[in-house]
């Protein structure tokens, strides 16, 4: 059979000679642990283990490429997911030539027949509702912006807009489970899992793939998420993205429970390895070793996790630039200023959720206030990033899972209208980690109904976050069921306009 | 290409040769002799051919076809053949893959997938000796080889060990000697039930010094309830069964009878070809039970969405196709979900055979939006063995005092009044009073002026009874009471009265009546003056009857009913006293009437059915309301006794009185049957519609691009289908039971290795197709297969086959030389050792805690679980948007009664590796990471755990510290500590009491954690300290390794 095609083997190959690290040597993590009884804080810092010359222990850490199929761009990802899928025509996507067409009928030509979903295909007409919001160009080469997003103006030219993503769902489980995991239907592997899988983790201390939840302001009714958003589907679980999260426990069960302190915890857990070696050296189960390790890296999350979410340190100036919010754990704005502290600890894919984009009535008040809840957030990330010198290495994605519509779902006034699912272009962009900035990609026509130019599809755009990652789309993949799947399935381009 | 240099860089050549050696076991063997088609060659070419040279006929180039016989022996267009039988020089494919010419050479370069030079010669000397081609072994049926002698006998506890042996042999290597009996125990108990055994148990077993014990032990195992359960839990993930509908809202759906049926069938050891078969199609075997129809839930366990704006077609397709992956996976290890799209790439299944098979699940009678319901249909009601009993029992007692009523009824002798004529004066016409004292009951009351006044005699005038209201204003003033629940009927020639008595001195200037229909009030006779501006003069809203009537004496106000607008059959909710000015009193108010009102008493059977036949009916029973609908003349005997009954049980004064305590006894009983009803669970069901509906090839996967119509059927590659039975889910159940079938009992008895071994003889127990992982011992899977198939599928003999084994029951240490050779213990060097499964792990300190419940079935429960995990994801409007935690007694269930909620499981689960169930799995990853330490060490159900297994070890543990921790030990790991274990836990449990000495208010808060109570006559800090043994204790890798 032909190993070096099949990722499992290797993955097991590579499984059986760390297994074989641990059981060969001598001291290993029992000898740590032994040894720790002498010295109760060894453990208390991967520096001190790492100048007693012990190698540190990357339970997970090894991605299964050895090398990235080209030099990586970006070393990591910060995805701003806006789910519920936000307006294109109200936010990027400028449409002038609509203001004379407020009321009336979407020409048959435009939409071409296309389906639409059951909301609205029931409608007696499907009249088009223009844009409220003012818009202008900002930055060198102006790109438009509306009034909603003042800061998102203010780093123009950081950004590349792409107007022109698209999608076959119209439905938000099934579209936001196909651009998360490349599939409509549950069961295949996040991107953040596909990252982890390929290229493991740069930092032991903490998860290779972390996902916040944002509070929001619009109506409460949001669409749900899923942990399939972020699993590891036919994958290991340890790829899944692990939550952080705002209330309670940073990471679920970090903290010991009430009435036992971090000594106590650490007589408790000497005692535990000393009994897993103890047995470990009559069973000769090289799992043990490994076993021992993972509860050294708990230990030393209970330590490493609340240092990563306690922003006390954080100048005022930096607490500044992401606005007020930036205070309240769960904000949009904290998650922002959490994701930099993350990508500082070389997190490789920080993936920030955000609800209550679905505005299919009432939209005008319900973007107004979404808009409040993200744009200083994201535009302070950027900022922050790149007087970090950040911005170079770590790609920024804001987007959601498809578009809406330039007709009108409801009641329509020149001053509130709703509008329903619209997957056939939508507006994402991407920022640093070797993304060309100031520039907008692809172009609608005057309804921001149909692409004229430059598509990109879902798989193209996450070819080219794994490309930024020095990852090839094609190559990386996961025999499952006989089949070697990948993200991109069996589609996707590298979207080469938008490079820098 | 990266992997192969980084492992020649990285890896000792020793361990990457012994690797290499273990991966292709068997098939590395025959170097220089014969080369075997199916293992060594078939591999190669699935691999790196069937790309473009395979089952797919769109990818296929220069149609060359390396899959099937035909084709690889085939002259192609160009004259030449790919292969010649012996003549590796005439072989074009040889001559393809040796050459260095960019333009020919094959594969060509750009192909991701290139031969290695051992996979050339491989190739080659496949063609040298002769080129023959078989096909992939899983699609030949089994069949039982010899068992291989071994020279180890001794070993050898069953054919089960002939095979592995010799393997081991061939490798110069031995089994392990068996284990010992507290390993031995607790590692069957384990594998058997998914609990530990007790200390007690264990002691049993070691005192048991007959022969035979172990066997007693497996029986013993088998009729505990926890086996049923223990088995069940693995097939669960492969039905992917949840609680929620996984979709979009992901609301509450009940189905768990479906799981109570899969435990009662293990429990049962139904034979698995009858348990195939009423899951997949138990609604269409004839007459099917209840729990056949239940079994069928095993399809309805699939994801469903409700989600707005989604489009039915779709999702009908789409629960199809679901069906069709998760059948074929679990019965027979076919990865059919690459035909949906198009041919499948490796396997020789066509898209077409897809959609035969997609036709068998296309037809239910389901909505493809399920509402988000809790039962969306088809479903059925399931009452339990108690329901059942009760509401029989309640029948029977109804059937009696029912038979007792019908029996007075029939004695009753009744005689009809003689009557004049046909339809008069059977209702006397008479004052019918709807006021007098006080309003009709329920009635709401309302004025305008100063409150309802009642007087009394003698101060003041009273008609009749012992009131009259009085009401003395300037001006407009009124009482009323409106929406009687009783209301007064309206009847031909009928007249409405009130009695009223005008003060001489003050006399108003008008007086109203005034009359409430259907909320209207505008029937109004008035006397006086027309002062009152409502309605229109002169019409029924305000129609002046005379003057105001003498004052200083009650006089009786009369209106005919007609005059007011109030037809016959009118039904009057309200009634008002009204006057302008003055003072009056009121009184006895009401209708002149022939109208049946609501406590009209019949005297007479033909009366009441006059009256009755003309009003409400649908009260009535069937047989009643049929009786009525005949002519009185036309009438038959039965239906003049369904009359005649129902007049006498429900009407006749006489006779109802007689026998209303019958009617009583009855009553309450129907009453408890339908409560019982309403508390009966239903259960989702798969029921197909009358007509089937077509199914068709849809063009690369899309429900918009229909292809060709197909009818069910199935892959051509494997056996056919009974040619006289029809052609629908119970055929294709019985197909894949059928004993030529050659996937079913290999894949079934594979899954039951890999849940005893960790891995199965097939690793990929979910591919048994060309790209899976062929088996590592093909002799003994065979085997195996045809003794489970020959004991009639019995599960349970096929446990004890295997557990009896010597490979089962042999010492799991594992040397550093078997480890090196064989690091995944294929070869079954050792016995058996791994980390428990997520739900074992929460089971296992449960058990220790005391706490465990072992209730057996029923709805899931939500134990302990960290705030917001359902909110953080949940739609708002989902049901399950918030987690309310149960307590009591459902926070100590077994986990396999855990909620599952599809998107976001529970989290300790996951954490273990559970799959999402929201799709099938047949084998689940086994990690090892820090988030499973977290969990352990920190979760409020592993502490109270750890607080209650200290408790016990406390409390029963023995007299000294040592005891105690013996005890504790002895409990997780059946057994005995070395002196060195126990002096660790002794210097720890040491350190611990010094530090809760210190901290009274640290060993309060450890105590106090989870809902179970504290022993408050312990003491705090000794409890504390004990904790954190259990803590401890429930933390070792042991524990929670099955070894």
């Amino acid at each position: 059979m032909n190993i070096q095609d099949n990722p499992l083997m290797i993955e097991q190959a590579k499984l059986a000679n760390r297994r074989q690290f641990f059981g060969s040597a001598a001291t290993g993590i029992g000898g740590m642990a032994l040894a720790s009884l002498l010295n109760p804080t060894l453990f208390d810092s991967t520096i001190q283990a790492q100048e007693r010359g012990v190698p540190a222990i990357q339970p997970g850490a090894a991605g299964i490429l050895q090398q990235q199929h080209f030099p990586a761009k970006a070393k990591r990802i910060i995805y701003l997911f806006m789910s519920g899928a936000p307006s294109q025509l109200d936010m990027f996507d400028y449409k002038p030539g609509l203001v004379d067409m407020f009321d009336k009928d979407l020409p048959d030509s435009v939409r071409n027949g296309q389906r639409i979903t059951t909301m609205t295909s029931g409608q007696s007409r499907l009249a088009v509702a223009p844009s409220k919001f003012k818009f202008a160009q900002h930055g060198e080469n102006g790109t438009w912006f509306s009034e909603l997003l003042p800061h998102m103006a203010s780093v123009a030219d950081d950004i590349a807009v792409i107007k022109t993503v698209n999608t076959e769902a119209i439905n938000h489980d099934p579209a936001i489970t196909y651009i998360t995991t490349g599939s409509q239907i549950p069961g295949r592997p996040s991107l953040g899992a596909w990252l982890s899988y390929g290229l493991g983790s740069a930092n032991r201390d903490l998860p290779c793939f972390v996902v916040l939840h944002s509070t929001w302001s619009a109506k409460r009714d949001a669409q749900a998420l899923y942990e399939r958003l972020w699993g590891s589907g036919f994958m290991s679980t340890q790829h899944a993205g692990v939550a952080l999260r705002s209330q309670g426990d940073p990471v679920l069960y970090l903290s010991n429970p009430t009435g036992m302190q971090r000594k106590t915890r650490r007589r408790m857990l000497d005692a535990l390895q000393q009994l897993n070696a103890e047995r470990r050296s009559v069973v000769g189960d090289p799992q043990i070793d490994d076993r021992i390790a993972q509860y050294e890296m708990a230990y030393r999350m209970q330590m490493s996790i609340p240092e990563l979410t306690d922003i006390s340190r954080e100048t005022k100036d930096v607490l500044q630039l992401y606005g007020d919010d930036v205070t309240k754990p769960g904000t949009f704005a904290a998650n922002c200023l959490l994701a930099r502290r993350l990508a500082e600890r070389d997190v490789k894919f920080v993936q920030v959720f955000i609800r209550g984009w679905d505005q299919h009535g009432n939209l005008p008040g319900d973007i107004t206030s979404m808009c409040q809840d993200v744009d200083q957030g994201a535009a302070a990330l950027i900022k922050d990033l790149k007087q970090r010198d950040m911005l170079k290495d770590t790609l920024v994605v804001w987007g959601g899972e498809f578009g809406r519509t330039v007709y009108c779902q409801g009641g329509l006034t020149k001053d509130n209208y709703g509008r329903d699912h619209h997957p056939r272009n939508y507006c994402v962009w991407l920022a640093g980690g070797g993304i060309q900035g100031g520039i907008t990609y692809g172009e609608t026509d005057d309804f921001s109904y149909n692409v004229t130019e430059n598509p990109v599809h879902i798989h193209d755009l996450n070819a080219t976050l794994l490309h930024q990652l020095g990852v090839d789309h094609e190559k990386l993949t996961y025999r499952f069921q006989g089949r070697d799947f990948r993200l991109t399935d069996i589609h996707g381009k590298v979207v080469q306009g938008v490079l820098a | 290409m990266h992997g192969m240099k980084i492992l020649r860089h990285d890896t000792n050549q020793l361990s990457l040769f012994v690797w290499l050696l273990c991966t292709s076991v068997a098939a590395a063997a025959p170097s220089e002799e014969g080369v075997n088609f199916s293992k060594d060659i078939l591999p190669i070419l699935s691999n790196t051919c069937y790309q473009c040279h395979g089952p797919d006929e769109a990818a296929r180039k220069s149609d060359l076809r390396l899959d099937t016989q035909q084709g690889v022996y085939e002259q192609l267009e160009s004259g030449e053949h790919a292969v010649v039988a012996g003549k590796p020089n005439s072989s074009a494919l040889l001559q393809r893959i040796f050459s260095d010419n960019p333009d020919l050479k094959m594969p060509p370069s750009h192909a991701k997938r290139q031969l290695t030079q051992h996979d050339k010669e491989l190739l080659q000397r496949w063609i040298k000796q002769g080129a023959p081609y078989q096909e992939h072994w899983a699609f030949i049926a089994p069949q039982q080889a010899e068992p291989p002698r071994v020279r180890n006998r001794k070993q050898v506890a069953n054919p089960i060990d002939s095979f592995l042996l010799n393997t081991l042999e061939q490798q110069r290597l031995n089994f392990e000697p068996l284990a010992d009996p507290e390993t031995l125990i607790r590692r069957l108990t384990l594998d058997l039930t998914g609990l530990p055994p007790t200390i007690a148990e264990v002691d049993a077993f070691l005192e048991d010094q007959q022969p035979g014990a172990y066997d007693r032990l497996i029986t013993r195992l088998f009729k505990s309830p926890h086996y049923g359960e223990h088995m069940a839990r693995f097939w669960l993930d492969a039905a992917r069964y949840g609680d929620t509908h996984g979709l979009h809202l992901d609301n509450i759906r009940s189905i768990w009878p479906y799981r109570d049926w899969v435990i009662n069938a293990f429990s049962n050891n139904m034979p698995f070809d009858q348990f195939t078969v009423e899951q997949l199609a138990g609604d269409l075997l004839p007459e099917p039970t209840l729990a056949q129809r239940v079994a069928t839930g095993f399809n309805r366990c699939n994801v469903t969405t409700g989600e707005g704006g989604s489009i039915a077609a779709e999702y009908l397709v789409r629960y199809a196709v679901d069906r069709v992956e998760t059948t074929s996976t679990v019965w027979m290890g076919l990865t059919m979900g690459c035909a949906v799209c198009h041919e499948h790439k490796f396997d020789p299944i066509s898209q077409q055979e897809f959609y035969k098979l997609f036709s068998y699940f296309y037809s239910l009678t389901e909505k493809a939006m399920d509402g988000n319901a809790l039962l969306p249909p088809p479903v059925i009601k399931v009452p339990s063995q108690q329901q059942s009993n009760q509401i029989a029992q309640l029948e029977s007692e109804m059937q009696q005092w029912e038979g007792k009523l019908q029996q007075t009824i029939a004695n009753f002798e009744y005689q009809e009044l003689p009557l004049k004529d046909d339809a008069q004066e059977i209702v006397a016409r008479a004052d019918y009073i709807w006021f007098d004292d006080s309003p009709p009951t329920g009635a709401k009351l309302n004025q305008s002026g100063h409150p309802w006044k009642y007087v009394t005699a003698p101060e003041h005038p009273v008609f009749h009874g012992e009131k009259a209201t009085y009401r003395s204003e300037k001006g407009l003033t009124q009482h009323l009471w409106q929406n009687a629940p009783v209301p007064l009927r309206i009847g031909k020639d009928d007249i409405l009265f009130a009695y009223v008595y005008l003060d001489p001195k003050n006399p108003p200037q008008e007086i109203m009546l005034q009359f409430n229909e259907s909320n209207s009030w505008e029937h109004r006779a008035i006397w006086g003056d027309n002062l009152i501006d409502w309605g229109n003069v002169n019409t029924s809203s305000r129609l002046r009857i005379g003057d105001l009537p003498e004052t200083g004496k009650w006089i009786r106000l009369e209106v005919a009913a007609s005059k007011v607008g109030l037809k016959p059959g009118s039904r009057v909710n309200g009634w008002a006293f009204t006057q302008f000015g003055g003072s009056a009193y009121w009184d006895y108010a009401g209708i002149n009437t022939q109208t049946v009102q609501a406590n009209t008493e019949f005297k007479s059977q033909r009366a009441w059915e006059l009256v009755q036949s003309a009003g409400d009916l649908s009260k009535l029973s069937a047989a009643v309301q049929a009786a009525f609908k005949v002519k009185a003349s036309d009438r038959n005997t039965n239906q003049k006794s369904e009359l005649r009954t129902y007049f006498l049980t429900h009407v006749y004064a006489e006779s109802r009185d007689l026998v209303s305590p019958y009617r009583h006894e009855v009553d309450i009983r129907r009453q408890r049957i339908a409560e019982i009803q309403k508390q009966i669970v239903s259960t989702l069901v798969m029921q197909d519609m009358p007509k089937k509906r077509q199914a068709y090839l849809l063009i690369r996967g899309d429900y918009t691009q229909q292809g060709e119509a197909v009818e069910s059927g199935v892959p051509e590659i494997l056996p056919s289908l009974p040619a006289d039975a029809p052609n629908n889910r119970l055929a294709l159940a019985n197909w894949l039971v059928a004993p030529e079938h050659p996937l079913t009992a290999r894949v079934i008895v594979n899954r039951f290795w890999q849940q005893l071994f960790g891995v199965g003889i097939v690793k990929t127990s979910e591919d048994f197709g060309v790209q899976g992982e062929r088996p590592v011992h093909p002799e003994l899977l065979d085997w195996l297969a045809v003794e489970f198939q020959a004991s009639g599928w019995d599960v349970q003999y096929l446990m004890q086959l295997i557990v009896t084994s010597h490979a089962y029951r042999q010492s799991s240490f594992i040397s550093d030389k078997k480890y090196q050779l064989d690091p995944e213990n294929r070869l079954l060097a050792y016995g058996p050792r791994f980390r428990m499964d997520a739900e074992m792990v929460r089971d296992v300190a449960l058990f220790h805690s005391g706490l465990l419940v072992d209730t057996v079935g029923g709805p899931s429960v939500k134990p302990y679980q960290p705030s917001g995990i359902w909110k953080a994801v949940g739609y708002s409007g989902s049901n399950t948007v918030k987690f309310a935690r149960d307590s009591g007694e459902k926070l100590y269930r077994r986990s396999m009664y855990t909620f599952w909620k599809r998107t976001a499981p529970p989290p300790s689960m996951q954490i273990f590796d559970a799959p999402s169930r929201e799709s099938c799995a047949v084998r689940r990853s086994r990690t090892n990471t820090p988030m499973q330490a977290l969990v352990l060490m920190n979760d409020e159900q592993f502490v109270e755990a750890a607080r209650r297994f200290g408790q016990r070890m406390l409390t029963s543990g023995g007299e000294s510290d040592r005891d105690k921790l013996v005890f504790g030990f002895r409990s997780v790991t059946s057994r005995f500590p070395t002196i060195q274990e126990l002096n660790i836990m002794v210097a720890v449990l040491g350190d611990h009491r010094l530090r809760y000495q210190e901290d009274l208010e640290a060993a309060q808060q450890l105590i106090h954690i989870g809902e179970s109570a504290v022993d408050e006559t312990l003491d705090a800090q000794e409890l504390a300290s004990w904790t954190m043994i259990g803590n401890l204790l429930l933390n070792l890798n042991e524990t929670i390794t099955k070894n």
